[in-house]
């Protein structure tokens, strides 16, 4: 296996594992696959439905002509559906060991000891590790992997399930319709307050292969569930596909943040769409760490249907060589005094590339909301670019938008500064870096917040030029 | 230990600012120099340290090691420190951060093996800084910053980012007293500062004078000089040292100030 080293050979997740599987779908796309996975999985017939129109609607869509390069994707030269193992297990001991051998390497078990209220741990695509905690089942919480959701819980499911981002939304999300596999459902019931984050940890590990999970929390009233996803994967020569869905039902009154460190190797397109409706006096906050994957485009949204609802997005993007990193957010106000707030911090070096590409919407009739956009990027070096796209389409006069964007480079005397404390420059530019993110690292869970900073070192290295 | 600075002759875009400048500090010797706007002080001061900005020749020597030929984050390790005129702020890098991080630095003997990086934090709390565990260091920390009336407070913002000119010079003081320095300078280290704060920060200076550090006050004014003696007081002027002499020199130039030096 050839490996790429997008970052000086230095990746120290970039090791893979070898592949055990029990069923693969031949390569490429098309109804007799779709068909095949739904009845491999023993679905419901209006989920089988359910892909087989999102496949009309995925070959009839066309690539988007705007964002980022996405010509080299190959929808032929993939494997829409693996499932590497017999069983799901619930113990940790009863994973196979080369699964709990990559774990290790990412220091899962001790954090799962630790910290978690429940690991779901994706391995190829499908959910194979979870283990929830007594007292989320008698709240009644249900965390489940989405298979498993469907078969326990079909009517929830049918009831939210492409309600918020439906197949004909963008191509990818029709895409992942057809052939999802794997992600998390999320039901918190009314008034209920998971105290510790939700943590599903995945990645990716076979050549050629997508991955398409999907997500559907649903947060009833009063409630509250911080979800938090975190993703490192092996270096691939060849290119693959992530495009997953999150949807979020957040109810009135309700709160949820949902959290994500995304670092994939640097060969996968990372094209996932992200959204939240809002009822009445309900709180969506996402929290979107960007710094893997060659390209991503990614703008997780709020739509703000009631009263007072309110949505942030905050998000870091980081893009190295040969890297597009093309983020941003969504605010939809279709409600009056709601408010929203999009924070976006890129970096960009070695000729990297990112972009921040909002939009915040008004709709006729929904009076004094508010709205503040934060763009600043870093740029590292000459080679390196950043730009921005926001949109603002605002059809309501009592609306208060503030938008601000900075644009910087590290300055040598800041540099100067920190070099003449005994810092090198190689970890002076890594310290001004993280400084740099630090407002939004802060909101991550502390040992994310840790992890961050870490793969922000490592990527800085040898970064002195 | 001696810092012998000597011919260092220092020029920025190709103009000469420092033409050759000789200057010995021992250790527990404080020196001021002083000279009107103008006269290079700042320049010394950074080239010391080696700012890129400028082009340098002329030796540094601190303890047989010319550290003129290393790296800045290098004459760091060996023991200069200097304490900025207008520090920079660094938005993110808390003053406690820089200090953990500096120290930690600062100690690590060459050739000994890194700490390595501890992703856990729970086994990062047990983790020591230069020897320290990180609980005594950061108590060392806050009985300095005490001693200089800052708050607590201040220690966990980003450096520089937003304090007042007195908060500024006495994080720098702070730092000094902190980091293992054996020779430190202050560049204009009494500007914009009330008495209080003069008094506490003369009292730093007075600190590492006790601990052996060799001191180098870059001054405009004699203001500090009231309340630190210093024992040798060298007068710079457009680049170059004109006079030396003994503490009593620096009331002589508050009395009747530079023109003399001016032909």
């Amino acid at each position: 296996m050839k490996k790429a080293s997008p970052m000086g050979g230095r990746y120290k997740y970039g090791f893979h594992k070898p592949e055990r599987y029990v069923f693969k779908s031949k390569k490429g796309l098309d109804k007799d696959v779709v068909r095949q996975i739904s009845e491999y999985k023993a679905e419901p017939v209006w989920m089988q439905e359910r892909r087989l129109t999102a496949y009309t609607i995925f070959a009839k869509k066309p690539m988007p002509t705007w964002g980022a390069d996405l010509a080299t994707i190959d929808f032929d030269d993939i494997y829409y559906y693996i499932k590497p193992t017999q069983d799901k297990a619930s113990r940790w001991e009863d994973l196979p060991i080369e699964i709990r051998d990559t774990y290790d390497k990412i220091g899962i078990p001790e954090a799962e000891k630790k910290f978690l209220a429940g690991v779901s741990a994706q391995y190829e695509s499908e959910v194979v590790y979870k283990s929830i905690q007594d007292t989320l089942q008698k709240k009644g919480v249900i965390f489940l992997d989405m298979d498993s959701g469907l078969r326990e819980h079909p009517d929830l499911v049918r009831q939210y399930f492409g309600t918020v981002i439906p197949a004909g939304d963008n191509k990818f999300a029709a895409l992942n319709t057809c052939v999802w596999s794997g992600g998390s459902f999320v039901y918190i019931p009314k008034g209920v307050h998971v105290e510790l984050p939700l943590q599903a940890y995945f990645r990716i590990n076979a050549a050629n292969m997508g991955q398409f999970e999907r997500t559907l929390i649903i947060a009833e009233e009063g409630s509250y569930v911080h979800y938090v996803e975190g993703c490192t994967a092996p270096i691939y020569t060849t290119d693959s596909l992530h495009a997953a869905v999150v949807e979020i039902v957040v109810k009135k009154g309700a709160r949820v943040r949902y959290t994500t460190i995304q670092n994939w190797s640097s060969n996968v397109y990372n094209l996932v769409t992200k959204r939240a409706k809002v009822e009445e006096e309900g709180t969506m906050e996402w929290v979107d760490g960007n710094l893997g994957s060659k390209v991503t485009m990614k703008y997780p949204s709020v739509y703000l249907m009631g009263r007072k609802a309110r949505g942030e997005v905050l998000s870091i993007a980081y893009a190295g060589a040969k890297q597009h990193q093309d983020a941003g957010g969504k605010a939809i106000h279709y409600a009056s005094e709601t408010t929203s707030q999009i924070i976006s911090k890129s970096i960009s070096r070695s000729g990297g590339r990112t972009s921040y590409r909002g939009l915040v919407e008004v709709f006729p009739g929904a009076k004094r909301c508010k709205s503040k956009v934060v763009c600043d990027a870093l740029i590292l070096d000459v080679m390196s670019r950043s730009d921005t796209y926001p949109t603002m389409k605002i059809n309501e006069h009592q609306t208060e938008i503030e938008h601000e964007a900075t644009v910087s480079k590290i300055g040598d005397e800041q540099l100067f500064y920190l070099e003449s404390r005994g810092v090198t420059k190689e970890m002076a530019q890594s310290m001004i870096v993280n400084g740099f993110i630090e407002p939004i690292v802060k909101e991550l869970p502390l040992e994310y917040a840790v992890e961050m900073n870490r793969l922000i070192q490592l990527q800085m290295e040898g970064s002195v030029g | 230990m001696r810092l012998v600075i000597s011919n260092l002759r220092a020029s920025v875009e190709g103009k000469e600012i420092l033409h050759g400048v000789s200057l010995t500090v021992r250790s527990g010797e404080v020196h001021a120099v002083m000279g009107p706007n103008g006269s290079g002080k700042s320049t010394l001061a950074s080239v010391l340290l080696g700012h890129p900005a400028y082009q340098s020749k002329g030796k540094i020597v601190l303890d047989k090691t010319n550290v003129a030929v290393l790296p800045t984050e290098e004459r760091a390790k060996a023991g200069l420190f200097l304490a900025f005129q207008s520090p920079v702020a660094i938005p993110g890098v808390t003053v406690m951060n820089l200090l953990r991080s500096a120290y930690e630095l600062q100690n690590q003997k060459k050739g000994a093996p890194k700490v390595p990086t501890v992703q856990n934090p729970v086994l990062a709390r047990r983790f020591q800084v230069g020897g320290m565990s990180i609980g005594e260091f950061t108590d060392r920390v806050k009985r300095h910053a005490k001693t200089l009336n800052l708050s607590e407070d201040l220690l966990m913002r980003s450096i520089h980012e937003g304090f007042s000119g007195g908060e500024k010079k006495k994080i720098e003081m702070l730092q000094a007293l902190i980091l293992p320095a054996k020779f430190a300078i202050f560049d204009e280290i009494d500007t914009g500062l009330d008495v209080d704060a003069l008094k506490a920060v003369s009292k730093g200076i007075e600190t590492l004078r006790k601990q052996g550090v060799g001191v180098l006050i870059i001054t405009h004014y004699q203001r500090i000089l009231r309340y630190v003696k210093p024992d040798v007081v060298h007068i710079l002027l457009e680049g170059k040292i004109v006079d030396r002499g003994e503490g009593k020199l620096a009331r002589k130039i508050e009395q009747h100030g530079y023109s003399r030096y001016v032909k």
